[in-house]
């Protein structure tokens, strides 16, 4: 093992600049992986979220978030009768700010959004019923209308407890509840009563506001979107049809199963962004560590012979260089991911002040990395081991 | 005699090197060779007599076109180099004219390495090694590296290595033709003590008259046969 370290440290300069280049796949390996992991938690939490229920919005908007139409209360009375609907729970949801168009940036997070639902229904989405809290409660049938729970990242952000009071385009809002991390949406969400969500909608909407104004429009018709459960044994897809085949021409009905492979897709392209660069990160890494062993190899032709002829087997020769390799590789990719992990930390601390964490570092992707880059090295040197292994002896000999 | 015991025996060694398609060097034409146990031969002759290939196929280092070996009572001729290199750790030690240790390694653990190939326990390998480097007065040179030490010191790693696995027969390519004379003598007559002492076969190559007169016996190698 000795001789190893003391065999890379022959070459000091080559050595380094080896293990350099792994250091750069390995670095884009780990940074890469830590954001596709955050994206596929995210992707994860939003589809845990919508295979809970049918999600119903109105046509034309953009699904969550920035509606342009709304959901006449009508409609979703009529929907709740339709046949094997369980209960259909009405939110209201809007930015906690006026998107800054002028200074828009490219963020991995859910920007801070407002879900008001009406805490007196029973509607609950099937996978996702309750919300762990970290310090405070839900709130629930008793809530007022001033109350708020809000996601982890708001309260760190704003530097929020419960009891403290949280201003809300213009309005005071009292945070009653605070929800432990999830790494998905509910960390950026200021959850509250529909009405005061409502309100908000309706003011943000210079047309909405001259509709409300003029009262032709109801403010319990406001509601940006909808979930739907269905009853227990009922088929949520036969369920998503019959509301569409009824209400096709004025909601958009998106099933448990469609959101599901949607979402399934997405989760697609983030694999293949990971393996892609661990593809890339493998590519360079074992081209540059082949290079190296394939000169030491050369190099040391004489101590193969030597070691040869007093006794090494062939097996123990390309024991040690495939060894050697890998420690190239092992020593690459611990520098690469602790310095991709210590990037990933710096960037995640400077966004996380916005609530916006780019990078989901875990141990179990930190290993896997290590794992692999000892494989890419050991891989990479497999072939010079073999050629080192074969050397002839009296060819080895004769240069002594 | 006192040892009679054979421990080389080859007959009829012939060995061509195809060099290109149209050079093909005959090394050996069919060389017979007898060694016995505690045996101190040199083999001579000039340069391109094949002593150096005889050598190399004794050491089971290259297998001859023709003929048979047998060392220590195992017949090599049809040994395949995949259980060679056993054969090559344990029953034959080798010493280099340029010494030929592993410069990453202190002289340690270049003795040691010949252990480890020979199939010896840790704890055994660095015993004997420990004995052999004081034996052969390198006890204060042990965890010096090959470019610390002198020709005649680096030799004397190499004599220590060669002896690691108590081989049946030391083979000695030109062991003192890097040394000066005074360090030379000082070789030789290491190895005439381990010889006389210890009872170790050798077979040592040369083209050093001196070294040659210094053996018991001498081997004469002409155009690759015996002369």
């Amino acid at each position: 093992m000795t001789e190893i370290f003391r065999n890379m440290w022959r070459r000091k300069f080559r050595t380094l600049l080896t293990i350099f280049g792994i250091v750069i796949g390995i670095f884009a390996f780990t940074v890469m992986g830590s954001m596709a992991l955050k994206l596929n938690k995210m992707i994860d939490g939003g589809k845990k979220y919508v295979t809970g229920q049918i999600t119903v919005s109105p046509k034309g908007s953009s699904g969550y978030g920035t509606a342009t139409g709304t959901l006449p209360i009508d409609t979703l009375n009529k929907i709740s009768q339709i046949d094997g609907v369980d209960q259909v729970g009405a939110l209201a949801s809007l930015l906690v700010e006026e998107p800054d168009l002028d200074n828009a940036s490219i963020s991995m997070s859910e920007p801070p959004s407002i879900y008001g639902a009406d805490n007196k229904s029973k509607f609950k989405n099937r996978n996702w019923e309750t919300m762990t809290m970290k310090s405070g409660k839900m709130l629930d049938d008793k809530s007022a209308d001033d109350e708020i729970v809000i996601g982890i990242n708001i309260a760190t952000d704003k530097k929020l407890s419960v009891g403290d009071t949280y201003k809300i385009r213009g309005r005071d809002f009292k945070v009653v509840g605070i929800i432990e991390k999830t790494m998905t949406g509910p960390d950026s969400y200021v959850f509250m009563s529909i009405t005061p969500a409502r309100e908000m909608l309706i003011e943000s909407n210079p047309f909405m506001k001259s509709l409300y104004a003029s009262g032709k429009l109801k403010i319990e018709d406001v509601n940006s979107m909808a979930g739907v459960t269905w009853k227990d044994g009922a088929d949520s897809e036969k369920v998503s049809a019959a509301i569409k085949d009824q209400f096709g021409k004025d909601v958009t009905v998106m099933s448990p199963v469609k959101m599901g492979e949607l979402i399934d897709k997405a989760s697609a392209t983030m694999n293949a962004i990971i393996l892609g660069s661990a593809l890339l990160a493998l590519i360079v890494g074992l081209f540059s560590i082949v290079n190296t062993m394939v000169m030491s190899v050369s190099e040391r032709t004489k101590e193969i012979g030597i070691k040869k002829a007093i006794g090494a087997s062939p097996s123990s020769i390309a024991f040690e260089y495939t060894l050697e390799a890998g420690i190239i590789g092992l020593v690459g990719g611990a520098i690469g991911m602790g310095v991709g992990v210590l990037v990933a930390n710096v960037i995640n601390a400077k966004m996380a002040d916005k609530g916006a964490e780019i990078f989901l570092i875990e141990p179990n992707f930190l290993i896997g990395v290590l794992i692999f880059s000892f494989v890419v090295g050991i891989i990479a040197g497999v072939i010079p081991a073999i050629r080192a292994s074969k050397l002839n002896v009296v060819d080895a000999v004769r240069e002594l | 005699m006192k040892n009679e015991q054979i421990v080389v025996k080859a007959t009829g060694l012939q060995k061509t090197y195809k060099m290109s398609k149209h050079n093909i060097v005959t090394a050996l034409r069919g060389v017979d060779i007898e060694v016995r146990k505690g045996d101190f031969s040199a083999i001579i002759g000039p340069s391109g007599c094949g002593k150096s290939t005889l050598m190399h196929i004794l050491g089971l280092l290259d297998r001859p076109d023709e003929g048979a070996i047998i060392i220590d009572g195992v017949d090599m001729t049809k040994l395949k180099e995949k259980k060679a290199y056993k054969m090559r750790a344990k029953k034959i030690g080798f010493i280099f004219q340029g010494f030929n240790l592993i410069p990453t390694l202190t002289a340690f653990e270049n003795v040691i390495l010949a252990g480890k190939y020979g199939g010896m326990k840790t704890a055994a390998r660095k015993k004997r090694a420990e004995e052999l480097l004081d034996l052969l007065g390198l006890k204060e040179r042990i965890n010096h590296k090959p470019n610390e030490l002198s020709g005649g010191q680096q030799q004397r790693v190499a004599i220590a290595r060669a002896l690691m696995n108590d081989p049946a027969i030391i083979l000695a390519d030109e062991p003192t033709g890097e040394l000066d004379s005074k360090t030379s003598l000082e070789i030789m007559s290491i190895l005439k003590k381990l010889n006389r002492e210890e009872n170790m076969t050798f077979l040592i190559v040369t083209h050093n008259m001196d070294v040659a007169n210094d053996c018991k016996k001498i081997i004469r190698l002409k155009d690759g046969k015996n002369a």
